[in-house]
């Protein structure tokens, strides 16, 4: 396969996975567009395989460690500001508080993130990846882990009863929008 | 102090080694698709390769080097 060949499939999957996660977001159907995201990337991957051609090179990875950091630093800045004004001005409107605290939380992940593979990067080869992957699973594992916990616990959020949102315990946000049935 | 971080940054950004591998390449009628084929880069890498825009690695300075039957002190120029 050729380059250009697998760059083409690569727009296509993109515009079919952007029309299908806008549809899926309008009737509220979150499988189709993960299941979708897991068999392009797979596709991806094969197809990576494939190509005979250098798709990247050390002047791609340089710049994009540049571009990297720059996004982070500039990305943590602007969170960090405007999580201060949001969660400034949640007297004013309380659904200010959950989008700062995920501006907040964000940010937080997102530097976590950088110092743990900065670190990791300094002490071990580039070009071992075992150590990587088995770092990334396990870190992926304590966010959904952490995640799942905070969210199926069923301490501090909202309950549907009788048709009405009734508050349990102290939930850190307004009540859902959608109706409750 | 300012003026002397901005002209460390200045100095390390900038300071591009020169080099003469459009010279090297030309006289072995290559393509820059060739070369950059033998190499194991992209072409555009060879392209700011060639304008002094990229300071490449070790190892693709000695595969440039390899590729163009020549070594690494004489295709680039290390101007302190």
């Amino acid at each position: 396969m050729t380059l250009k060949n697998y760059q083409r499939v690569k727009i296509a999957l993109t515009i079919i996975l952007a029309l299908v996660i806008s549809q899926s977001l309008v009737f509220k159907n979150y499988l189709i567009p993960i299941a979708l995201m897991v068999a392009s990337a797979l596709v991806l991957i094969f197809l990576r395989r494939r190509v005979s051609e250098v798709i990247a090179d050390e002047r791609d990875y340089m710049v994009g460690g540049k571009a990297a950091l720059l996004t982070i630093q500039i990305y943590g800045w602007v969170a960090t500001i405007a999580m201060l004004i949001f969660y400034g001005l949640r007297d004013y409107n309380s659904a200010y508080q959950p989008i700062g605290l995920v501006l907040a939380f964000s940010t937080c992940i997102l530097l976590l993130l950088y110092s743990l593979f900065f670190r990791y990067y300094h002490r071990v080869s580039l070009a071992d990846k075992k150590y990587l992957y088995t770092a990334l699973v396990l870190l992926l594992f304590l966010v959904f882990m952490a995640f799942a916990l905070r969210v199926f616990s069923g301490e501090d959020n909202w309950l549907c009863q009788n048709g009405e949102w009734v508050k349990h315990g102290q939930p850190d946000y307004p009540a859902p929008n959608v109706e409750c049935k | 102090m300012v003026s002397l971080i901005i002209q460390r940054r200045t100095w390390n950004v900038n300071n591009f080694m020169e080099n003469k591998i459009k010279e090297e390449r030309i006289k072995l009628n290559m393509t820059q698709e060739e070369l950059a084929a033998r190499a194991g880069v992209r072409r555009e890498t060879i392209v700011f390769l060639e304008q002094g825009k990229y300071n490449p690695s070790l190892r693709l300075a000695y595969g440039v080097a390899l590729a163009l039957g020549t070594t690494i002190d004489k295709l680039f120029v290390f101007d302190k």
